[in-house]
């Protein structure tokens, strides 16, 4: 039996100023699977995850969440809808004016209403995980980037989202971090397996570790969805983008 | 002839529908802090924090900015006054009286235009383009809730006080310079004849409302900070120029409708 789908985007279109970014997107997201995001950079990956977020409004199609479609949502509405959501910045995004325990501790604060008592013995548990048990008073300046990252990654699936979304989870770390950041990746999934999950990265070798199926974009323009077993059907530059070959469509737009 | 008309309609419709979303921008945020206080929807520690800030912050600027405005407004005055009819008598009083109603507030607000508001602008502008204010969304914080409305309450509070305080600062360098260069004696200068409560009562008003208003102008600059660290200073220029208008626009409006309505 096929999973619920938990996101639908019908033929989203996204555009800044005359420049579409998406176009035409159809995609479906759906309960359990981990879905795999690729494409050269600067063609519109970053701007489908925050359209599937709700942080920005498409300029054209719809983006459902459980049949709900996010730009017609009341904040209310959007609240409810966004209470199921754990995102990974590509910059961080870590309050710059809280310790690494008050990060952590905020979407249970803003969203959760438990008790103080579970909030601190949920923090300290999910940053003993992302192995930053020491780092819990420090503040995001005092960290690397690495460790910022591992931080976001416990802000944003301290409360076991129901759909998870990474941007670039690996981006400007060394590989043996990016590594770690996929194997936390895979054991958050792994914590709650019918989450939804979404991982933008052009780290194609470590998302073969973790990706159900995969969504290659390219201007703006979905060009494959499916697992990797079905590349043999796929466009050339989608095969050469997965083996990395020269000829792979390159950043910029 | 239509292609210059058609330029001629866009080089002036241009510019004029700019400024239109830009009111349009800060009276969303108006109406979003409104609506927040409405529901007593407040994180009073960080109001404290923020007032204790704004205060700090302003604190020295006020004092030198208000004292060096209590000794060249009473120089140039008593210099007049010198050269018509030599009699002091009513210099300090309408002194005073022009501190309450006018000046104290207004240069208090515009201080706290610039050095507020372009730090509030700054800082909200860099949590939008490092995505903290995404982040918040995330958490289902509303960033106006949450960065804005502070601000706002402690800001207004705080320019009253500050502007009591200005009046004092002010008012004393001017006593200080009347006596030592104009031989006015402290008790003939300080005199509270022409001030009545009403004066006060103005100049309180105009206090508060430009406390009011200075965060939810720099504030909305702030969130509409796009591109970096440019874009950051692009919103900081733009929330010192538009909260520093917008202090002028409620002396202009506050002014008229004391004088119009409460015949002050």
């Amino acid at each position: 039996m096929t999973a619920p789908v938990a996101i639908r985007c019908e033929d989203l279109g996204k555009r800044f100023d005359d420049a579409w970014v998406l176009r035409g997107v159809d995609l479906e997201v759906r309960r359990g699977e981990v879905l795999g995001v690729i494409g050269p950079g600067g063609h519109g990956k970053s701007v489908l995850l925050k359209c599937l977020a709700g942080l920005l409004t498409p300029d054209a199609g719809r983006v459902l969440v459980d049949g709900e479609d996010l730009a017609r949502l009341g904040p209310l509405g959007l609240a409810r809808v966004r209470e199921q959501y754990g995102y990974v910045f590509q910059n961080y995004a870590l309050f710059d004016f809280m310790s690494v325990r008050d990060n952590v501790a905020f979407p249970l604060r803003q969203q959760a209403h438990l008790p103080d008592a579970e909030i601190d013995a949920r923090v300290a548990a999910r940053l003993a995980e992302v192995g930053l048990a020491h780092a819990l008073d420090l503040l995001p300046r005092e960290l690397s980037g690495g460790m910022k990252k591992r931080v976001g990654l416990a802000r944003a699936t301290v409360g076991d989202p129901a759909i998870a979304l990474y941007d670039d989870p690996s981006a400007g770390l060394d590989p043996v971090t990016s590594s770690k950041i996929f194997q936390l990746i895979a054991r958050m999934h792994a914590r709650r397996p019918d989450a939804a999950t979404v991982v933008v990265s052009h780290d194609v070798d470590r998302m073969r570790a973790i990706c159900d199926r995969y969504v290659m974009l390219e201007r703006g323009r979905v060009v494959f969805v499916g697992a990797e077993s079905a590349l043999g059907d796929a466009p050339e530059v989608v095969a050469a983008f997965f083996g990395g070959a020269e000829r792979a469509p390159t950043g910029g737009g | 002839m239509n292609g210059a008309l058609e330029a001629t309609l866009r080089a002036v419709g241009g510019p004029l529908v700019a400024v239109g979303r830009h009111v349009f921008d800060i009276y969303s945020v108006f109406a979003q802090v409104v609506t927040a206080l409405l529901k007593g929807a407040v994180r009073w520690r960080e109001v404290f924090r923020q007032a204790y800030l704004i205060g700090n912050r302003s604190l020295f600027f006020i004092t030198v900015t208000l004292g060096f405005l209590g000794l060249i407004s009473v120089y140039q005055v008593a210099s007049q006054i010198q050269r018509i009819l030599p009699d002091f008598t009513m210099m300090g009083p309408a002194f005073i009286q022009l501190m309450w109603r006018e000046f104290a507030p207004t240069i208090t607000g515009l201080m706290v235009a610039t050095r507020v508001g372009s730090g509030i602008a700054a800082e909200i502008g860099s949590m939008v383009v490092t995505e903290q204010v995404d982040a918040l969304r995330m958490c289902n914080a509303d960033p106006v809730r949450y960065l804005i409305v502070p601000r706002t309450i402690a800001s207004a509070v705080m320019l009253v006080m500050l502007t009591i305080y200005a009046v004092l600062v002010a008012t004393l360098a001017g006593m200080a310079l009347a006596d030592v260069v104009f031989d006015v004696s402290p008790s003939t200068f300080v005199s509270l004849q022409l001030v009545s409560p009403r004066d006060v009562a103005l100049g309180l008003v105009k206090a508060f409302s430009y406390g009011f208003w200075i965060p939810i102008v720099a504030g909305q600059a702030g969130l509409a900070a796009s591109g970096g660290s440019a874009g950051v200073g692009w919103a900081t220029t733009r929330a010192v120029v538009s909260s520093s208008f917008a202090v002028i626009l409620l002396d202009f409006i506050i002014s008229g409708i004391g004088y119009a309505v409460f015949n002050l």
